[in-house]
């Protein structure tokens, strides 16, 4: 079920701008990249290893 | 005065706007202009259809997000870029209200109700108003959507089509028979 609003008043463009800007977004996007890469797990096991076989 | 989002407003031209895309795909930095043009349409278009700003917010950023994650994947087919963005909005949007995070709404200026209700009475009441906000609660969800495109937010039948997903002759018919079913709950109502 939804909800009707009637005459909402709607934040102004400038209130929007200020609310939310893209550095926020690209940071939030280069988290998720971060957190979604696979490899992350990986690479101190493997930098680590690799050291102990230079060693 | 109900806002207007056209994306026909926009003023770029499409070659401007591939060149910046291919730059952004290259690079998200290059996004900020995208973002600067769409923004404020995809924020109202999805406050309009919750009943928090800040959810309205929250789901605005995860649509830039998830924009800025399948940007490699976009490809002009004569999509335009905004209908894209306001696909994937439609999503995020609906992904919200499934995962109960938010309370789908319909935001509507009196006097559009009031334009609409002229076309099929003689005189507007304020019984006729209740009635037809009664009316649009027994619509299913797809025809609720082409008559709030349509008629509260004065879209294109071409937009109408691009952010659905289908032909502008498509998005006309749909909407017409929308509008007949909603007459139809409407003088039941009577």
């Amino acid at each position: 079920m939804f909800k009707i609003l009637l005459d909402r008043k709607e934040p102004s463009m400038e209130a929007v701008r200020k609310h939310q800007n893209f550095q926020e977004i690209l940071a939030a996007y280069n988290y998720q990249k971060k957190v979604n890469n696979p490899w992350r797990y990986w690479y101190y096991p493997a930098l680590t290893i690799c050291l102990l076989l230079l060693v | 005065m109900p806002l207007q989002f056209s994306l026909q407003q926009q003023s770029f031209l499409p070659s401007e706007e591939r060149t910046q895309i291919e730059r952004a795909q290259q690079d998200p930095r290059y996004f900020a202009p995208l973002y600067e043009r769409y923004h404020d349409a995809i924020f109202r278009y999805v406050y309009r259809r919750v009943d928090e700003e800040e959810q309205a917010y929250d789901i605005t950023s995860s649509v830039f997000v998830k924009a800025l994650q399948s940007l490699h994947k976009y490809e002009y087919r004569g999509l335009p870029f905004g209908a894209w963005l306001f696909r994937i909005a439609k999503s995020e949007l609906y992904q919200s209200f499934r995962d109960q995070k938010a309370q789908r709404t319909v935001s509507i200026d009196k006097v559009v109700l009031k334009q609409v209700i002229d076309e099929w009475t003689e005189d507007y009441t304020e019984e006729d108003k209740a009635r037809l906000l009664v009316a649009l609660k027994d619509l299913k969800e797809q025809q609720l959507q082409l008559i709030e495109m349509r008629f509260f937010e004065k879209r294109s039948f071409k937009e109408i089509g691009d952010i659905c997903g289908m032909s502008e002759n498509n998005a006309k018919v749909k909407t017409f028979r929308a509008v007949l079913k909603l007459k139809e709950f409407f003088h039941q109502k009577e």
